[in-house]
């Protein structure tokens, strides 16, 4: 698939992975890449971007035998942007497949 | 080239120090760094964790272009957006007709606009000099022109120009509002790298 359409979707889709559990950047890159092919370099900029907008903050937690991991969370205001986008995207999607599929007027 | 975490961080460093300030440089390499870390625990070589991720020069390139665009949002200059467009065009040779045509055309724009505004206002006091000199007995060279028309129509010529700089300056205004909005879109939709994992 061509990689706009996967970079146009990948914000909604770290937005959601937040929204789901606060994650280190990891962990987040694995659930996203586990399922859309893309290049995991560029969600750090995007998590960066999120944190710029202020729509996650980050914090620091100890983790089983290794070095402090920095863990994304969301703030209130991303969780509401999550929200927004997500209806929009739900929408979005149904009418395209929708469409698509002419569920319809395969009759007429 | 050996591709390990080293050598990852160390181009991400050697191609971001001159534009980021050092904590937000700290910052973005703590993360690569953890990414090289977590991987290595979870059983995956350092090889297979780059190819994962991009190049590192392809990481600074998209890091840079981004930092770049949110600086000319916050301090508006010629220089900043110049900066912020040209780093933009390195993400991709197709931004040669995305990036580099329209930023051109509309600079040109401006420009003509700029130059018919002051052509417009200097060309008022030219004229109404020539009416007043016809007013004053001088013989009428090259076109004939009625005095007191003259000096109505060299008002307004001046003031037509005046409206074009004035205006050329809110276009301008426009221009780098809706352009630092197109390069964020670019920068976080159209460009970059399929991912090889």
């Amino acid at each position: 698939m061509n990689i706009q359409f996967k970079k146009g979707v990948l914000e909604i889709c770290v937005l959601s992975v937040l929204a789901y559990k606060d994650c280190y950047g990891y962990e987040l890159v694995n659930e996203i890449s586990k399922r859309i092919d893309i290049s995991e370099g560029t969600i750090y900029p995007l998590l960066h971007r999120l944190k710029d907008e202020g729509y996650v903050t980050t914090y620091l937690q100890e983790s089983a035998g290794g070095a402090p991991r920095k863990y994304y969370r969301l703030t209130d205001s991303g969780r509401k942007e999550e929200h927004e986008r997500k209806e929009e995207w739900m929408r979005f999607a149904a009418s395209v497949n929708a469409l698509l599929e002419r569920k319809n007027d395969a009759a007429e | 080239m050996l591709q390990n975490e080293q050598e990852f961080i160390r181009i991400l460093k050697d191609r971001l120090s001159g534009t980021l300030a050092k904590e937000e440089l700290d910052d973005i390499v703590s993360d690569y760094a953890e990414h090289f870390q977590v991987g290595r625990a979870n059983g995956r070589s350092d090889e297979e964790l780059w190819r994962s991720l991009g190049s590192p020069e392809d990481v600074a390139r998209e890091i840079k272009a981004m930092h770049l665009v949110k600086k000319a949002e916050s301090v508006k200059s010629c220089s900043n957006i110049f900066h912020a467009v040209l780093a933009t065009l390195g993400l991709g040779l197709f931004n040669l007709v995305f990036v580099l045509a329209p930023f051109l055309l509309l600079v040109c724009m401006l420009v003509v606009v700029l130059i018919l505004g002051f052509v417009f206002t200097i060309t008022g006091p030219v004229t109404l000099l020539y009416s007043v000199l016809q007013m004053a007995g001088l013989p009428a060279f090259a076109i004939w022109l009625n005095p007191v028309a003259g000096i109505f129509i060299s008002v307004g010529i001046t003031t037509t120009g005046l409206l074009l700089i004035i205006g050329d300056y809110y276009l301008a205004r426009f221009f780098y509002r809706v352009g630092i909005a197109y390069l964020k879109w670019n920068i976080s939709v159209i460009t970059g790298t399929e991912g090889t994992a």
